[in-house]
């Protein structure tokens, strides 16, 4: 068990700089997951935790000690990957002892049939067997064991990646994108059995994907990156509730958040597409804003106090929920309105239809897509 | 549609061509293999199995096969290993590899007999450059202490070179000593490079993940990746070149009629020159027939091992 700290690490290929200045602090037995869209450089940083790339600059700690030098098999970590890369020639049993056999044996007993001849060989045999047998009971795959992993299905094939990553009980484990190669209901079922997992083992996990329901589900924090930076660090709720850039308002949560075009003048006062919003700002210049809410802020609104009004262009029934899909006039997009099936029921295909929102739910952002502290008073 | 006899007429001339072209030649060769039949007589006589029983008993046709086996039990395993070597080596290049490829590559795009009558001149016991190299280095002491073994407090008159230098260098082509090995050195020479790219194409569909998965799992040395991986890996890859190359080296033919015709005292007195000489140079079409048969037999055999035996256990 084991904490891992990464101190201004970066990497470029060349003249193409893939990470800028990464510091991330993962405690002991945290579940930490590196989320964003491909090519953000999460699964090069993981690689660099795991020592399978070197950083360009910048230090890599594990339990407090820095291993910048130290080979991927003496990190004591273990990764399961997208593809579970799993010894196809071998079967699940022997694919589950190879790690041990190749920590535990010398070079002499691992020799073909010469090995059998040392001493030690058949004990050492005999404890990696029982810790095999231990893992395997854990991940139900005792069945398996005489099976070869191409007669495996993708969610045997992931117990089995796993299995050999618990069987080396590492200090850490990294993965790469685990559920991305299984169908949506079997992703979702481990989605749970892996925070199970966590649980049970209170070891460190740093987990990558560019699913943002997966990062919000199964982590203690969620770390966002985008074009190699780290954009923000958190509990998902106040990723999801607070987030600091506009890149991370929309790409966490589904459907996106709606953006919205506005300004700010010189008394702070912020007009949205010709609608005055309740928010003060406590910088008062001129300046142009973006506005972000989330669709479920939105609510339905009739009659001469709402703030905005679109044509219904489309109605996306999930049963639980409706999203209704508006045209503003937007050219980025339409909105989006996450509503009951009850409110949504009178709605019908080109309906002019109002909405607005609580002036406490909407995120200003400047220019720049930084977060600028703002405050709405009451509601609407 | 049960009752239609269209089919037939769809397939009818891909049976047919299959049957003339490929077919019927070794239902020939099978009837005149039975036959004394030369070409150019008007008729023949039935002899039975008497062809075959001459290929395996007479000392000249037991020279054939064990020149045959031999040549194939030299160049199959050091022409796969150099291409799988090389392969491994030139994978790892970041830069040069394409040049090492093209070069590697070469002689087996060059015409062997051209190529063979190159190396005639190299291996010319008198003017050929092999000879004048070995022999350049019997007067320099570093050279010649390190081949005979001097060095190392050895009788250099015990040691080949030691002998060599001493009294002379080989006829390589001449000698029946050395015959089959300097043909079995043309063939290593001119067929690993066909080996190697087999070995680049299969190193290719090896995941990479597989080889991070073996860092992750402790295989720290490359030797150790490689017996994890690599090796297991390329399975289709072997069965696929130590085949092909067993096949091409029971064919070799151009070197042997380009340099030795079979001899000296017919130590390179392969399966195919033999067939040559047989059925096209005396005539003998029976007998030249029956090595024929003989011959796709030793083929088969191999291919049938390849389908039924090996394919199985390496695809996974």
């Amino acid at each position: 068990m084991a904490g891992i700290t990464l101190q201004g690490v970066t990497k470029a290929y060349g003249s193409q700089s893939v990470l800028n200045d990464i510091n991330l602090d993962i405690a002991d037995g945290e579940f930490l997951t590196l989320v964003g869209p491909s090519g953000c450089g999460k699964s090069t940083t993981l690689r660099i935790i795991a020592g399978l790339e070197t950083q360009s600059t910048g230090d890599v700690f594990i339990d407090g000690s820095i291993v910048n030098e130290t080979r991927p098999s003496k990190r004591d970590l273990a990764m399961v990957f997208q593809s579970y890369a799993l010894y196809p020639h071998l079967s699940v049993h022997q694919n589950l002892i190879t790690p041990l056999k190749l920590r535990d044996l010398t070079a002499l007993e691992r020799i073909p049939l010469f090995g059998h001849l040392m001493p030690e060989r058949g004990k050492k045999m005999s404890v990696i067997s029982s810790e095999v047998q231990k893992v395997a009971e854990i991940l139900k795959i005792e069945p398996l064991l005489d099976r070869k992993p191409g007669q495996l299905s993708g969610g045997q094939r992931q117990r089995v990646a796993l299995g050999r990553a618990m069987v080396r009980n590492p200090a850490a484990f990294l993965m790469d994108e685990p559920l991305s190669n299984l169908d949506a209901s079997l992703r979702v079922h481990m989605r749970a059995e892996l925070s199970e997992l966590h649980r049970e083992l209170k070891a460190t996990f740093v987990y990558v994907t560019h699913d943002q329901a997966e990062a919000l589900t199964m982590s203690d924090r969620i770390a966002v990156m985008m074009d190699g930076d780290l954009l923000q660090l958190g509990p998902p709720d106040e990723v999801y509730e607070n987030p600091t850039d506009i890149r991370v308002a929309e790409f966490i949560g589904s459907p996106k958040m709606n953006i919205l075009p506005a300004s700010c003048d010189d008394k702070g006062s912020i007009d949205c597409l010709g609608q005055k919003i309740k928010v003060k700002l406590k910088d008062k210049t001129k300046q142009s804003l973006s506005i972000g809410i989330r669709p479920e802020h939105l609510v339905l609104q009739s009659g001469a106090k709402s703030s905005f009004s679109g044509e219904l262009t489309y109605k996306e029934n999930l049963g639980s929920d409706v999203f209704l899909h508006l045209d503003i006039g937007l050219e980025t997009g339409k909105v989006v309105i996450r509503t009951d099936p009850q409110d949504a029921n009178s709605a019908k295909i080109g309906d002019k239809i109002s909405f607005g929102a609580s002036p406490n739910k909407y995120l200003v952002f400047d220019a720049n897509g930084k977060r600028i502290d703002a405050r709405g008073k009451g509601n609407s | 549609m049960q009752n239609s006899k269209v089919h037939y007429w769809f397939i009818a001339p891909a049976l047919l061509l299959m049957f003339i072209l490929l077919i019927l030649p070794v239902i020939v060769a099978a009837t005149l293999s039975m036959t004394d039949y030369s070409l150019g007589n008007s008729s023949f006589n039935w002899v039975g199995t008497d062809n075959y029983e001459k290929l395996f008993s007479r000392r000249s046709y037991a020279k054939m096969f064990s020149a045959s086996l031999t040549y194939v039990l030299i160049v199959v395993p050091i022409s796969v290993a150099l291409g799988l070597g090389s392969a491994l080596l030139i994978s790892s290049l970041r830069i040069g590899n394409e040049l090492y490829k093209a070069i590697f590559f070469l002689p087996v795009m060059a015409t062997l007999l051209a190529m063979a009558i190159v190396w005639e001149f190299a291996l010319n016991p008198i003017m050929g450059v092999v000879n004048d190299i070995l022999r350049s280095g019997c007067d320099k002491r570093l050279i010649y202490g390190f081949f005979t073994g001097a060095w190392y407090g050895a009788d250099p008159l015990q040691s080949w070179y030691g002998t060599a230098c001493a009294d002379k260098f080989p006829i390589w082509l001449g000698d029946k000593r050395y015959a089959l090995g300097t043909i079995a050195f043309i063939g290593i020479w001119q067929g690993f490079g066909f080996n190697m790219v087999l070995y680049l194409a299969g190193l290719t569909s090896v995941p990479r993940e597989l080889y991070q998965a073996a860092h992750m799992d402790g295989a720290d040395s490359a030797w150790e990746r490689f017996k994890l991986v690599t090796w297991p890996m390329l399975g289709p890859t072997h069965v696929f070149v130590i085949t092909i190359s067993s096949i091409r080296s029971f064919q070799v033919f151009d070197t042997v009629e380009a340099l030795t015709e079979g001899g000296p005292s017919k130590s390179t007195y392969v399966m195919v020159y033999a067939m040559f000489e047989k059925g096209v140079r005396q005539n003998l079409l029976g007998i030249g027939s029956a090595i024929t048969i003989v011959f796709l037999a030793f083929v088969l055999v191999l291919t049938l091992i390849q389908v039924y035996f090996v394919n199985r256990r390496v695809h996974y």
